[in-house]
């Protein structure tokens, strides 16, 4: 790129210096693309409480004859995971993950814990955001189990993540969020949970009983299971 | 040469070695450390080639550390002795063998574990084990005093007899004997740092 450097510096106030990656305010205008491609996903849900974490997505209607696409994503046996963006990149999170999970299986003979899959996937998307290569367009949600409880965590196409007990990403979640944030509480049972989760999804699309697709973990199995689409 | 033991009881588990480093038929050395501590819940003891067996516990300490360091808590037994596995099974897949037989002990929270790793890469859990060429004697003490429910007072001293007892019969092992007990946790469930 050097034909496109010039000898003066500064970060933000100088258009001509670093153009892939910073915006005029500091930001990095490929990483908020991809954010805003998240932003108009399939609205996405994750709520945990210490006895049970549980993702939801929504399936947006296909064609007639074409069958729904796969949102709920077993990674082990005690984690599960779903997305919002290109059905494509979340794809490609998910098997990054899934090999992470077995990789550690090898090395260390155990399941690998939330966190650490988690860190991973971080580490893995923050490589799209220092060069000027098209970062990521998914947000990701992991719900698992390890020697720690029940964990949930969202990870964004940045690298950022969070920890948390209720997440939402995709079209409206800001609506979705706010929905779960008011009908949580940490001893609510699990069939309030998925209650909560659906209404938030509903509430979010303005529509009425949508395609969602759940993942439930509890603490007592420790398994990470699909649940039946209703 | 040399004769390593290895116990486990319910309180925790215990480690024992001689101090006698072999050159052939001379004494290196008399005051050989062969229980290298990893950290304060695991240590491992040494059987044969020293250089290579330093180096596999330099290289357990680090990813121990890095792993309590991201994880935010630190590895199992299990999982620290099928790292060291990794390790010689990978030697011995290259052609480099690391010349080593090794007892991994240490407790997590599930309790006290004895693993004997070799430089095949094979694992096997135990409940004692022995190692080096007064093994056969160790296991002779062992089999005969050894049963699930001694202290670790108890093991303490099963575990200083049968080296003792290889020192008298086995010319690789001698000069002095090396003990080390490794208490259960005091059963800590969350030390989790975010």
């Amino acid at each position: 790129m050097a034909e496109m450097g010039s000898a003066s510096s500064g970060i933000g106030n100088n258009n001509t210096r670093y153009p892939y990656y910073y915006g005029p305010e500091g930001r990095l205008v490929l990483v908020d693309s991809a954010l805003e491609a998240v932003s108009r996903g399939s609205t996405t849900i994750g709520i945990k409480t210490p006895n049970f974490a549980l993702i939801s997505s929504h399936i947006k209607p296909t064609k007639p004859l074409v069958e729904p696409a796969e949102k709920i994503f077993a990674i082990d046996t005690h984690v599960g995971a779903t997305g919002s963006g290109y059905i494509g990149d979340i794809l490609q999170l998910i098997d990054e993950i899934r090999l992470a999970a077995q990789k550690h299986r090898l090395t260390y003979e155990s399941p690998i814990d939330i966190s650490s899959l988690a860190k991973h996937l971080s580490s893995y998307l923050h490589n799209y955001t220092i060069y000027a290569i098209r970062p990521q367009a998914a947000s990701i949600i992991i719900a698992g189990i390890d020697q720690t409880g029940v964990q949930l965590y969202q990870v964004d196409p940045s690298g950022t993540f969070f920890r948390g007990a209720g997440f939402a990403i995709g079209q409206y979640s800001d609506t979705a969020l706010d929905l779960i944030h008011r009908g949580y509480s940490a001893d609510m049972s699990m069939e309030q949970a998925i209650q909560l989760g659906s209404k938030a999804i509903e509430k979010a699309l303005g529509e009425e009983r949508p395609l969602v697709e759940t993942g439930i973990i509890t603490a007592k199995d420790s398994s990470f299971k699909k649940m039946v689409n209703k | 040469m040399t004769t390593i033991v290895g116990i486990k009881t319910k309180e925790g588990v215990i480690l024992g070695s001689d101090k006698r480093a072999s050159k052939g038929f001379f004494i290196g050395s008399k005051i050989t450390e062969k229980i290298a501590k990893i950290d304060d819940t695991l240590a491992v003891a040494i059987a044969g080639q020293l250089s290579d067996a330093e180096y596999m516990i330099k290289v357990a300490k680090a990813e121990r550390r890095l792993m309590e360091l991201r994880r935010g808590f630190s590895l199992t037994v299990k999982e620290s002795a099928r790292l060291i596995a990794n390790l010689a099974y990978s030697g011995l897949k290259n052609y480099h063998p690391y010349f080593v037989e090794l007892i991994v002990a240490g407790v997590d929270q599930e309790g006290g574990h004895i693993f004997a790793a070799d430089m095949s890469g094979a694992i096997t859990g135990e409940d004692f084990a022995s190692s080096g060429s007064g093994s056969p004697i160790a296991y002779g003490v062992l089999e005969s005093v050894y049963n699930k429910d001694i202290t670790n007072e108890q093991a303490k001293e099963i575990a200083t007899k049968a080296v003792a007892a290889a020192m008298e019969r086995d010319p690789g092992s001698g000069n002095g004997i090396d003990v080390l007990v490794i208490p259960n946790l005091l059963m800590v469930r969350e030390r989790v740092i975010h």
